[in-house]
C-alpha cells in the first residue's frame, strides 16, 4: 500500500518575507542595550582605568605558572572528589525532582486546561528564581555544616530547570506514537511511556550530561560559601589573591568540567548513531550503569544520612529562620531603593547578554567540530578556543569582578562584563554545538562557487545560526539575571548588593523582601524572553 | 512472531536509543548500588558530621580575615596543640564565610570560633549563653589605616575629610577593622560613611582592598592594621599605595565558646580551662610559638563582654547588628 502524505516533507525554499515582529523586537532589544549602556556611563564619563593593568596582568600572567607543588595539589585531588560527589548528588536530586516536576509541568498533563498549566509553571519560578549560592546561605543557617547543604542547594533549583526543560522536550516530540497508543486504548500513562520517553530520550540524557557539567561549576560556587572542595580552596586563595593557587583551583576544575562534557559527547554520538549488529552498546550500557554507581559512592563518600533532614534541630534552626523572616519587610526605604536596584540588576544582565551573545557568534564557528576530515591549523585553532572558551566559564564570576574592576572604574560595567565572559564561555558551547547541527551545504556551495571563507560564513552560517544563538542567548538572560546576586559587592550595585548587606546583617525580614523582588524579576524576564523566542520561532 | 512480543524480545530496537534492559540486570544493578551506598552510614563525612548524637570532639573554627589561606590551611597546629593540652578531641571545620561562621555557631556546629569584633557580637547575640574566652595582645589596641592611592596627592594626616570626595572601598561588608570602626571614625570626622562617589564598594578583603587601591580604580580604601604592617615588611605593597591616617584603638579579634559545648562533652568549667590554655601560651616553647605566629600574636590575654559594648552600638547604628 502507498501512502500519500498530505503535506511535503521539507519545505523546498523557505518563503522569503519581513515579519514587523521582529522588527518590533529587535529595534526594542537595540534600545534596551542602548540604555543600559547609557546606565553603565559609557557615554557620560571615563570607565577604564589603565593604571590597573599591572594588577590584572598579575592574575593573567599567573595563569601561565599555577601552583604545582605536591601537597597543593594532594589538597585539591582530595577537594576535586567532594566537588564532584556534590556535583553528582545534586544532579542526581535534580533529575529525579525533574522527571517527577516534568509531568506536573508538560502541556501533554494540562492538555487544554491552560490555568492549571501556567500556575504549575509559576510555582516553579520560586526555586529557579534563586541562585544555588542564595540556596547555599539558606540552607547553612537551617542544616548548619551538612552534606545536604550542597545537595539541596544544586538539587532544588536544577531541579526546577530540569523539570521546565524536560516538559518541553516531551512537549515537543512528535506525537504519531503516542496518538496511535491512545487510539488503540493505551491508557493515558503507558500511551507517554512506551510513545513519548523512547523518542525524547536523546535529548533527556544530552540534558542530564550538560547538567552535570553545570553542576560541578555550581559546586565550586557553593564552596565559596562553605560547602567544601574545589571552591572552598578556590575562595581561600582568592581571598589573599595567591593568583597561582587560584589558576590551580580553576585548571582542576576545567578537568572536571571537561571529563563530564566529553562523556556526555560520546553519548550523545552514540544515541545519533548506533552501531550497527545486535548486542548491546558497551558505551551506552556505561552511560547507565556508570552514573550509578558515581551516585552510590558519593552518597557514601559525602556520609549523607537522610536522618539529619528531618533530626529536631533542623525543625528548631527552620523554625527561628522563618520565624525572623516572616512577615517579610515592608518599610519605605527598602521598597523605594528596590526600584532603583532592579534597574542596575536588568542593565547589568542586559550588557552581559549582549556580550556573551557577540563574542559566542564570533567564536563559534572556530569552536565547532564541523563533521568531515579538518586541516591541521583549524584543528588547533578549534582547540584552542575551546580550551579558551572553558577557562572563561571555569574562573568564578566573584573572580571575573574583581580583576575586572582593576582595569575599569567601579560602576554596573565591571560586574556586567564580569558576568559577560563567563556567560560568553557557556553560550559559546551551546552555540558551537548549534553550529555543528546546521545543515554545512549552503556554506559548501558557497565555497565551491569561489566565495572567500568570510563571505561563506557571513552568508552560509550566520544565518542559520542566528536563530539558536539568539534562543539559548534569551533563555541565558534569565540565568544572568540571577547570577548578578555573585556580582553585586564590588561596588557593582544591583539587587545582589543588597541581598548580600542584609544577609550580613542578619535582617531576615528584608532578605525575604529582597529574595521575593529576584524572584519576582527573574519571572518578569523569563516571560519576556519566551515572547520574543515566540517571534523567532 | 507478533509484533509485542517482537518489541519484548528486542527486535524492535530502533525505537528506543536506549539499550534495552533486562529486569534481572535492573535489579541486580540496583542491589550492587544499594550495596555499594550502605557501608556510609557508618562513615564520617569528609565535609562535616552532623552535630547531633555523641560527644564528638570540640569542634573550633575561625572566620577567614586576614592570611585565611595560611591560617585555614595550617589549623590542624592549632587543633593538636589545644587537644593536647585540654586533653580533648580537637577538630577544625573550615568556614570561608562570614555569615556563615556566625550561623553555624548558632545552630551548634561550631563550638569554639574565632570571630572579628563585629561578627563576635552577632554570634553573641544570637546564641544566648556564649562567652567571649581569649583575645590576642594586639586586639586590646587594634587600628585600621586608612591607605589612598599616591595619585592622589593627598599626603599623611589626621583629617578624614579629604577622602570625602574620593572613589572608596571598606574590606569585607561585616569585617570590623575593614568596615565597622572606619565608617565610625569617618562618621566622627564628618564624612558620611555611605557617601562618596558612586556609593563605598566592599572588596570582600584587606588584600584586595590594597590591590583595588593600587590599581586606582579606587582611589583610598580602608584595612587592618597588621595586614598592612605584614604586607609592607614582605615588601608586597605596590609603592602606589601610601598611608593616609590611623585610626584610634579599639577592641577586635576574640574566640568564643558555644553554651552547648561545656554539656555534651562533659568537661566543668571549659571556658576556664579554655583561658588557661590561651593565656598559657609562651613564646618560649616551640610548640606554643607555632601557634601564636599563625595567629600573629606575642601572646593571649583574657577578655570579657563589656570589651565590645562600643562595637555593638555602633553596629547598631550602621544596621549591622539587630
Amino acid at each position: 500500500m502507498t501512502t500519500v502524505l498530505d503535506r511535503p516533507v521539507r519545505p523546498v525554499v523557505a518563503r522569503l518575507r519581513r515579519d514587523r515582529r521582529r522588527w518590533a523586537w529587535a529595534l526594542g532589544a537595540a534600545a534596551v542595550l542602548l540604555w543600559s549602556l547609557a546606565g553603565a556611563g559609557l557615554f557620560t564619563g571615563d570607565v577604564v582605568n589603565p593604571g590597573g593593568t599591572a594588577q590584572f596582568g598579575r592574575f593573567a600572567a599567573a595563569a601561565l605558572s599555577p601552583a604545582l607543588d605536591a601537597g597543593f595539589l594532594g589538597l585539591l585531588a582530595s577537594s576535586a572528589l567532594v566537588t564532584v560527589a556534590y556535583a553528582v548528588l545534586g544532579t542526581a536530586l535534580a533529575l529525579a525532582l525533574g522527571a517527577v516536576g516534568a509531568v506536573l509541568v508538560s502541556r501533554t498533563t494540562w492538555g487544554r486546561r491552560r490555568l492549571g498549566w501556567l500556575l504549575s509553571r509559576g510555582v516553579l519560578a520560586v526555586p529557579r528564581g534563586l541562585h544555588e549560592a542564595v540556596w547555599g546561605l539558606l540552607l547553612v543557617n537551617v542544616l548548619g555544616l551538612d552534606p545536604w547543604v550542597g545537595i539541596l542547594a544544586i538539587g532544588i533549583p536544577y531541579g526546577a530547570v530540569t523539570a521546565k526543560v524536560f516538559a518541553d522536550l516531551v512537549d515537543e516530540v512528535p506525537r504519531g506514537a503516542h496518538s496511535a497508543l491512545l487510539a488503540a486504548g493505551a491508557g493515558r500513562a503507558s500511551a507517554t511511556l512506551y510513545g513519548l520517553l523512547p523518542p525524547a530520550a536523546g535529548g533527556l540524557l544530552s540534558y542530564s550530561a550538560y547538567r552535570l557539567e553545570c553542576a560541578v561549576r555550581s559546586a565550586v560556587v557553593l564552596g565559596m560559601v562553605g560547602a567544601g572542595g574545589l571552591g572552598y580552596q578556590l575562595s581561600l586563595s582568592f581571598a589573599s589573591l595567591r593568583w597561582e593557587q587560584v589558576w590551580s583551583c580553576v585548571y582542576a576544575l576545567s578537568l572536571l568540567c571537561l571529563a563530564a562534557d566529553v562523556a556526555g559527547r560520546a553519548v550523545r554520538r552514540r544515541l545519533a548513531a548506533p552501531p550497527p549488529g545486535p548486542g548491546r552498546d558497551p558505551v551506552l550500557t556505561g552511560a547507565v550503569v556508570v552514573p550509578l554507581l558515581l551516585v552510590a559512592w558519593s552518597w557514601w563518600y559525602l556520609a549523607v544520612s537522610p536522618a539529619s533532614l528531618v533530626s529536631a534541630r533542623t525543625a528548631e534552626q527552620l523554625a527561628h529562620v522563618l520565624g525572623a523572616a516572616w512577615p517579610p519587610a515592608t518599610d519605605g526605604a527598602l521598597l523605594g531603593s528596590l526600584g532603583a536596584l532592579a534597574v542596575d540588576t536588568v542593565q547589568m544582565s542586559v550588557i552581559a547578554i549582549a556580550v556573551a551573545a557577540l563574542g559566542a557568534v564570533l567564536l563559534a564557528g572556530a569552536a565547532a567540530r564541523p563533521p568531515g576530515r579538518l586541516s591541521p591549523a583549524r584543528r588547533v585553532g578549534g582547540a584552542v578556543v575551546r580550551t579558551v572558551l572553558l577557562l572563561l566559564r571555569a574562573v568564578p564570576p566573584p573572580v571575573w569582578a574583581l580583576v575586572l574592576l582593576f582595569v575599569l572604574l567601579p560602576g554596573v560595567l565591571p560586574g556586567a562584563l564580569a558576568l559577560g565572559v563567563y556567560t560568553l564561555g557557556v553560550l559559546g558551547r551551546l552555540t558551537a554545538e548549534a553550529v555543528e547541527e546546521l545543515d554545512p551545504r549552503p556554506r559548501a556551495a558557497l565555497a565551491a562557487l569561489g566565495a572567500r571563507p568570510v563571505g561563506a560564513w557571513l552568508y552560509g552560517v550566520l544565518p542559520g545560526a542566528a536563530g539558536p544563538v539568539l534562543a539559548y542567548a534569551l533563555y541565558r538572560w534569565e540565568v544572568a539575571i540571577r547570577d548578578t546576586v555573585l556580582v553585586g559587592l564590588l561596588g557593582a550595585g544591583g539587587l545582589g548588593a543588597l541581598l548580600a548587606s542584609e544577609i550580613a546583617a542578619f535582617d531576615w525580614a528584608a532578605v525575604t523582601t529582597v529574595l521575593a523582588a529576584i524572584v519576582v524579576l527573574t519571572l518578569l524576564v523569563d516571560l519576556v524572553s519566551d515572547r520574543a523566542r515566540s517571534v523567532m520561532r | 512472531m507478533s509484533t509485542r512480543r517482537a518489541a519484548r524480545s528486542g527486535v524492535l530496537r530502533s525505537q528506543s536509543p536506549l539499550p534495552p534492559f533486562s529486569r534481572r540486570s535492573l535489579l541486580a544493578g540496583a542491589g550492587v548500588v544499594l550495596a555499594a551506598a550502605l557501608p556510609g552510614c557508618g562513615r564520617s563525612s569528609p565535609v562535616s558530621q552532623s552535630a547531633s548524637g555523641s560527644a564528638g570532639p570540640l569542634r573550633i573554627g575561625a572566620i577567614p580575615d586576614q592570611d585565611p589561606e595560611v591560617l585555614q590551611r595550617l589549623y590542624g597546629t592549632v587543633a593538636d596543640s589545644m587537644s593536647a593540652a585540654l586533653d580533648l578531641d580537637v577538630e577544625y571545620r573550615p568556614v570561608t564565610d562570614y555569615g556563615a561562621a556566625v550561623s553555624l555557631f548558632r545552630t551548634g556546629d561550631l563550638d569554639l570560633v574565632w570571630f572579628g569584633g563585629l561578627t563576635g557580637v552577632q554570634a553573641r547575640l544570637q546564641t544566648p549563653g556564649a562567652e567571649p574566652v581569649a583575645q590576642r595582645d594586639i586586639d586590646e589596641r587594634f587600628t585600621s589605616v586608612f591607605v589612598v592611592n599616591a595619585a592622589t596627592g593627598l599626603t599623611p594626616s589626621d583629617d578624614l575629610a579629604p577622602l570625602a570626595p574620593l572613589r572608596f572601598t571598606y574590606g569585607s561588608e561585616t569585617s570590623t577593622s575593614g568596615r565597622l570602626m572606619p565608617a565610625y571614625f569617618l562618621r566622627e570626622a564628618g564624612v558620611d560613611p555611605q557617601g562618596f562617589p558612586g556609593g563605598p564598594g566592599f572588596s570582600g578583603s584587606h588584600d584586595a582592598t590594597l590591590q583595588l587601591v593600587a590599581s586606582g580604580s579606587y582611589q583610598a580604601g580602608v584595612l587592618n592594621k597588621q595586614v598592612w604592617t605584614s604586607r609592607s615588611e614582605e615588601g608586597s605593597v605596590d609603592p602606589s599605595v601610601v598611608l593616609h591616617t590611623e585610626t584610634p584603638p579599639y577592641h577586635d579579634y576574640h574566640w568564643l565558646l558555644g553554651p552547648r559545648a561545656a554539656e555534651r562533652l562533659g568537661v566543668d568549667d571549659l571556658g576556664g580551662r579554655l583561658i588557661d590554655y590561651f593565656t598559657g601560651l609562651s613564646a618560649g616553647d616551640p610548640a606554643d610559638a607555632e601557634v601564636l605566629e599563625l595567629f600573629g600574636a606575642g601572646s593571649f590575654i583574657p577578655t570579657e563582654v563589656a570589651n565590645y559594648d562600643q562595637i555593638e552600638e555602633i553596629g547598631r547604628d550602621l544596621g549591622l547588628v539587630s
